[in-house]
């Protein structure tokens, strides 16, 4: 019993370690920065609600997080229609040269991004594509196609050929067999790679501080990497900038914790 | 049955399917690969090309900061994986053992991973702050007053610092997946040593690591990858400072490539390319070293 209960403490003090830096934030982005540097520490006495409007219209917040709604939502449809199509036909026909165009996409997966991401930067600036938000878009889909098609290729695998032979023998189209037998039966995995997905792309942060400089299509973590620059010591309206980035995942965690914690480890559980 | 669907492939379909996906590979992955190769023969500035021959590889080999780059990711590729999977593992271990409110737990310790490393480099840029900062607060206030320090100005302990940093953010995720593959091992064999009167140690070391060790290699080599391609944390925190103590990899292609005024573009291909060898050839290390010999049958 006397080891139950140390156990109970010692796993109690992991979750204020791992949990606590960001209640901290948290209680920050509701007092001024006066009221921060009295001390960093206090509970707010007065609950400043009206610094998330301030940051969202006045610090330009509501334009990143536009913006990195836009990108992200845009690449996550597109990732997810070309990468199930990919993974399918994959998965699903056994033609010469399959393992091989399998493994050119999976490789992609531990390539540095340096690897990719200079002449990312030139072939942008050659299609007028650089710093705007499509040209973006197009890159988001590129570095997280190999992981969707790697995750759910593994998944289609998974289906019965019977399945398939039945669906043909009833007259279906390899395209109806696609869209009426495989994608119905895969919306797990596919649900999993679109929280997966949303989740990496509204973090990305290396891509975006290479190919975006205006100010108006800043996404949300260059947003907030500026004000780090502009106003360092503005620590209050900073922690008020870094609830809103992380509102929304916080939001889906709360509803979906399960399959966003399974979307997250996909990738390393074999 | 078998043989026909073997031979009459639907080839239009298979294309269809596949092509989208592999135009957007080629042109944003394949080609930008190759053409950074190709850069990396040349001086690339933004109206002309010229080519070097291997003048920019003769360079990097003399480059001091771009080794000391090398060495600061490597250490921290090397060091992570082991700090993250080890606490991963005792932590799993302590929801496995079915305390009360595990399942709390587990979200909770899940959380960091979620958060960008943007939002993760300033929340620690306050945490190691020298004045207010909550590391230093604590160590004030438990009378450890001589250990406070300026985490993240100091050279000497600069790298550690963030290296805690990545281990803190990264830990719950690997107990996730750990604790799902406790989970999935057959109950009886842990009952069985139970038994036979096996220590707590014993247990460990004998059963239940051999048990879960393809998941551990796995998470190993995750977490080594992960951390050959770290920017965002080192570019939000010290941006490679100070006097290069955390400059990593990716942070000094960043600085060549897009900072220095020198719009050269192909020195810090040369570096990617290099780089690029490099990850290559540890991980397919590491996958040989770890492959299974040995697969247990339970």
């Amino acid at each position: 019993m006397i080891s139950r209960a140390f156990l109970f403490v010692v796993v109690t003090l992991y979750t204020v370690f791992a949990a606590g830096p960001f209640v901290w934030v948290a209680t920050m982005s509701v007092r001024t920065t006066t009221e921060i540097s009295l001390d960093h520490y206090a509970w707010p006495q007065i609950w400043h609600w009206e610094k998330f409007p301030i940051a969202w219209f006045k610090s330009n917040y509501q334009v990143y997080f536009q913006n990195s709604l836009v990108v992200v939502v845009a690449a996550v449809i597109v990732l997810t229609v070309i990468g199930s199509m990919a993974a399918h036909c994959l998965a699903r026909y056994r033609f010469r040269a399959n393992r091989l165009l399998y493994f050119i996409i999976f490789s992609a997966i531990i390539f540095p991004p340096q690897i990719t991401i200079i002449s990312m930067f030139q072939i942008l600036v050659q299609y007028g594509l650089y710093n705007s938000l499509p040209g973006l878009t197009l890159v988001y889909i590129a570095i997280q196609l190999p992981l969707t098609v790697y995750i759910l290729e593994s998944f289609f695998a998974r289906i019965p050929a019977d399945l398939f032979d039945a669906a043909r023998m009833d007259g279906y189209s390899e395209w109806e067999i696609f869209w009426k037998v495989s994608l119905p039966i895969a919306l797990p995995a596919i649900s999993t790679t679109i929280i997966l997905n949303f989740i990496l792309l509204w973090n990305e942060f290396l891509y975006a501080v290479v190919l975006i400089t205006d100010e108006a299509k800043r996404t949300l973590p260059l947003g907030i990497q500026r004000f780090i620059g502009d106003t360092m010591y503005d620590v209050g309206m900073i922690a008020t900038g870094l609830m809103i980035a992380i509102i929304p995942v916080v939001l889906i965690y709360a509803f979906f914790s399960e399959k966003l914690i399974q979307g997250m480890t996909a990738g390393a559980v074999k | 049955m078998v043989t026909a669907r073997a031979d009459r492939q639907p080839w239009g379909a298979i294309i269809a399917f596949l092509l989208p996906a592999f135009t957007v590979y080629t042109g944003l992955t394949a080609y930008p690969v190759l053409r950074t190769f190709w850069n990396s023969f040349h001086k690339v500035l933004p109206r002309s090309e010229e080519f070097l021959g291997l003048a920019n590889y003769t360079a990097l080999a003399q480059d001091d900061i771009f080794w000391r780059a090398v060495l600061n990711t490597f250490t921290w590729a090397c060091i992570s994986p082991l700090v993250e999977v080890g606490i991963a593992l005792l932590l799993a271990l302590a929801l496995y053992a079915r305390i009360p409110g595990a399942r709390f737990f587990r979200v909770a310790w899940f959380t960091p991973v979620l958060m960008s490393y943007v939002v993760v480099g300033i929340v620690w840029a306050w945490m190691y702050n020298y004045d207010w900062g909550a590391v230093n607060a604590l160590l004030r206030f438990l009378g450890l007053g001589n250990f406070v320090q300026a985490w993240i100005g100091d050279p000497k302990i600069a790298l550690p610092s963030l290296i805690f940093v990545t281990s803190w953010m990264w830990a719950g995720f690997n107990m996730v997946v750990l604790l799902a593959a406790l989970h999935s091992l057959p109950s009886e064999v842990i009952e069985a040593a139970e038994l036979d009167n096996c220590g707590w140690g014993a247990k460990l070391w004998h059963i239940i690591i051999p048990l879960v060790k393809p998941t551990l290699l796995n998470l190993l080599v995750l977490s080594f990858i992960g951390k050959m391609k770290i920017f965002d944390l080192v570019w939000i925190t010290t941006q490679g400072g100070p006097l290069w103590s955390t400059e990593t990899v990716s942070t000094y292609v960043y600085k060549r490539a897009f900072e220095w005024t020198s719009f050269d573009l192909g020195y810090p291909s040369t570096i990617a390319a290099v780089w690029f060898v490099f990850v290559l050839a540890a991980v397919l290390t590491l996958t040989w070293l770890f492959r299974q010999r040995d697969k247990l049958e339970y």
